[in-house]
């Protein structure tokens, strides 16, 4: 197996006395599109959190190239690693190019504040994820889905190989969803490890190229997703009777949920 | 938006900030020189010049350097420290009330000036001295308070106003025990007042507001970046803890250097970061916050020094009666958004 860039290392993480996941291991490997799918509250965001340093086990390590990711100082880490976070706030009245650029600021320093780079990073930025005719607009006059594109163009502007994103695809209209999730690929054909927390089944079956499902904070399976996604993970995981049939498009697994009510019989 | 680089050196300017704070300097030298020119004998800016050249009488050069530049440097400094304490108030608490007024340092200010009026009868050095301390401990005291709990502004914004309200009983029991001179000179020092600060003053001030400019020539892209969030800003790189500290601490430090040589000028802190965020359309602009109360203070003072009818007001009449309408104007402006920035 190859050294992952990151991983959880037997961490219990939680929230003050109330504990969500207990001795947790998991690798992200290098070079994946790394899809974490599980039940609303079973600690993906946490898990995600502390993969990006934003909370610190009570008990093991998180490790970022091997070492522990709080033994690092913080902007040499954020230009490893970027996150998106689930629900992120935007200051009043600030404008889409003004937020975007603030994603350079592990680049940045007392005397270089903007260089000719940062320029051509947040452009690309906005670029890719197309609001680049937005950049003087409000952020707060956007739509929800414009918004989740500008947050998602401020992480790539850090231009980091590691990005985490949590529920990247919220809010947006199933073409735009589509639209950030080809992003993803491309990001990860070109060779940057992505981890994205994803609630629709199909869309992770058809993107991730390594699939990790938890419940109540553990880790329930992990691997290729035509191994992971089969009616009885989706049974264990989600407590969902479902059949699962080729995805026509990609020839990925596609989930058919059945009727709960009809289920027993 | 302007890109400015030199070497390896390289900032971006926003249009409008660059204006407001071109502006706003533009308007502090006017108001500057005017305050230097009128007063009590209007000198007239010929006069005022000569003197500065050292080529007017006796009188004028007095008039100009021992009474009018002190005062007039005071002002400016103290306005901007208490403009820079006022944003960084309001960036930590994200709270457009956050101000040291809220937050007790004012308080904790005056409990310290009431203690030295009260113990040494009012000399004016140990006053100045036991008032930054006052601030100070207050600051230290919140931040001791507020430390390891959960970080959202709201915590510092309740710890504030509950320290300020233990420090209000104690100023209120502070002054039953004065003698009715004490009593009197504290009530003067609460107004706040620029009134007879020498050079010495002035440049005590005029080093933290220095020292403070300069820590925030280090942090002020990370306080940017704290706006968008915790999570946001820790996955920017912002060592979100050690920034909140320094800002604090440096907010603290800024405001017991202006309270200890103006007094509480009321609501410079409050408005000039408002009034900033206006003129450079809603980016918080620290700089032009620093402006804006330097010009609040030595707009207020000029017009203090007119007075009513031929009696001199204390500065911080002016500041409240100013400061208040402004903030009354600007919840009336703003009553359909139903917020305050
Ligand atoms: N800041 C917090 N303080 C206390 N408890 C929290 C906090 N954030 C999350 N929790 C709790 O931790 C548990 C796991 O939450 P988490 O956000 O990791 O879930 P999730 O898997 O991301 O769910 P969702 O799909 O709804 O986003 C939940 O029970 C939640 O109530
Ligand atoms: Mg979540």
């Amino acid at each position: 197996m190859t050294a992952s860039p990151l991983a959880a290392r037997e961490a219990t993480l939680g929230y003050g006395r109330h504990v969500i996941s207990e001795g947790l291991t998991v690798d992200v490997p290098e070079g994946e599109f790394t899809v974490i799918m599980g039940p609303n509250a079973c600690g993906k965001s946490t898990l995600l959190k502390a993969l990006a340093r934003m909370l610190k086990p009570s008990h093991g390590t998180v490790l970022l190239d091997g070492k522990d990711i709080h033994h690092q100082p913080t902007r040499a880490v954020a230009r490893r690693l970027g996150l998106l976070p689930q629900s992120p706030i935007a200051p009043d009245g600030i404008t889409v190019a003004d937020l975007v650029a603030r994603g350079r600021y592990p680049h940045q320093g007392i005397l270089r504040q903007w260089s000719a780079e940062d320029e051509r990073v947040v452009a690309e930025a906005m670029d890719a994820t197309d609001i680049a005719d937005l950049a003087s607009r409000g952020v707060d006059e956007l739509s929800g889905g414009q918004r989740q594109r500008v947050w998602i163009a401020m992480v790539l502007a850090q231009q980091t190989p590691l990005l985490l994103l949590d529920e990247p695809t919220t809010y947006l209209d199933i073409t735009h969803q589509i639209e950030v999730l080809d992003l993803c690929a491309k990001l990860h054909r070109e060779g940057r490890t992505l981890v994205a927390v994803l609630h629709d089944l199909n869309q992770a079956a058809r993107y991730a190229t390594h699939l990790i499902a938890m419940r109540d904070g553990a880790v329930v399976a992990e691997g290729a997703p035509a191994d992971i996604v089969t009616a009885e993970t989706v049974q264990e995981v989600f407590d969902l009777p479902c059949r699962i049939i080729d995805d026509p498009e990609s020839g990925t697994p596609l989930v058919i949920p059945r009727a709960l009510a009809a289920a027993p019989r | 938006m302007t890109v400015l680089r030199l070497g390896g050196y390289s900032i971006r300017l926003r249009h409008r900030v660059l204006a407001a704070v071109l502006g706003s300097l533009a308007v502090l030298a006017a108001v500057a020189m005017w305050s230097a020119a009128t007063g009590s004998t209007s000198l007239g800016l010929e006069r005022v010049w000569d003197a500065l050249l050292g080529q007017g009488t006796k009188g004028d050069e007095f008039i100009l350097w021992t009474l009018r530049l002190p005062r007039l440097a005071a002002g400016l400094a103290v306005g901007a420290c208490m403009g820079l304490a006022g944003a960084l108030f309001q960036t930590l608490t994200r709270n457009p009330l956050g101000s040291p007024d809220l937050l007790g340092l004012t308080q904790g200010a005056t409990t310290g000036a009431l203690i030295a009026i009260i113990v040494t009868g009012a000399s004016l050095q140990v006053t100045t001295i036991l008032a930054a301390v006052g601030a100070l401990a207050t600051g230290l005291l919140i931040w001791t308070l507020t430390r390891g709990g959960d970080p959202s502004g709201y915590r510092l914004v309740l710890v504030g106003i509950g320290v300020s309200a233990i420090l209000a009983g104690i100023n209120g029991y502070l002054l039953t025990r004065t003698t009715i001179i004490d009593a009197f000179r504290a009530v003067y020092w609460l107004t706040g007042d620029l009134s007879g600060r020498d050079f010495r003053q002035a440049a005590a001030v005029g080093i933290v507001l220095a020292a403070g400019l300069v820590v925030i020539a280090f942090l002020h892209r990370g306080l940017d970046s704290l706006r968008l969030g915790e999570a946001a800003a820790t996955g920017l790189g912002v060592r979100v803890g050690a920034t909140r500290v320094t800002a604090l601490v440096t907010a603290s430090v800024l405001t017991a250097g202006a309270v200890a040589v103006a007094g509480p000028l009321a609501f410079v802190a409050l408005a000039a970061p408002h009034i900033a965020a206006r003129l450079t359309g809603s980016a918080r602009s620290l700089l032009c916050s620093a402006l804006v109360g330097a010009l609040i203070v030595t707009a207020a003072d000029m017009i203090a020094v007119a007075g009513v009818g031929d009696r001199q007001l204390p500065t911080g009449v002016v500041t409240g009666v100013v400061g208040g309408a402004y903030l009354i104007w600007l919840l009336i402006a703003n009553r359909k958004k139903g917020i305050l920035s």
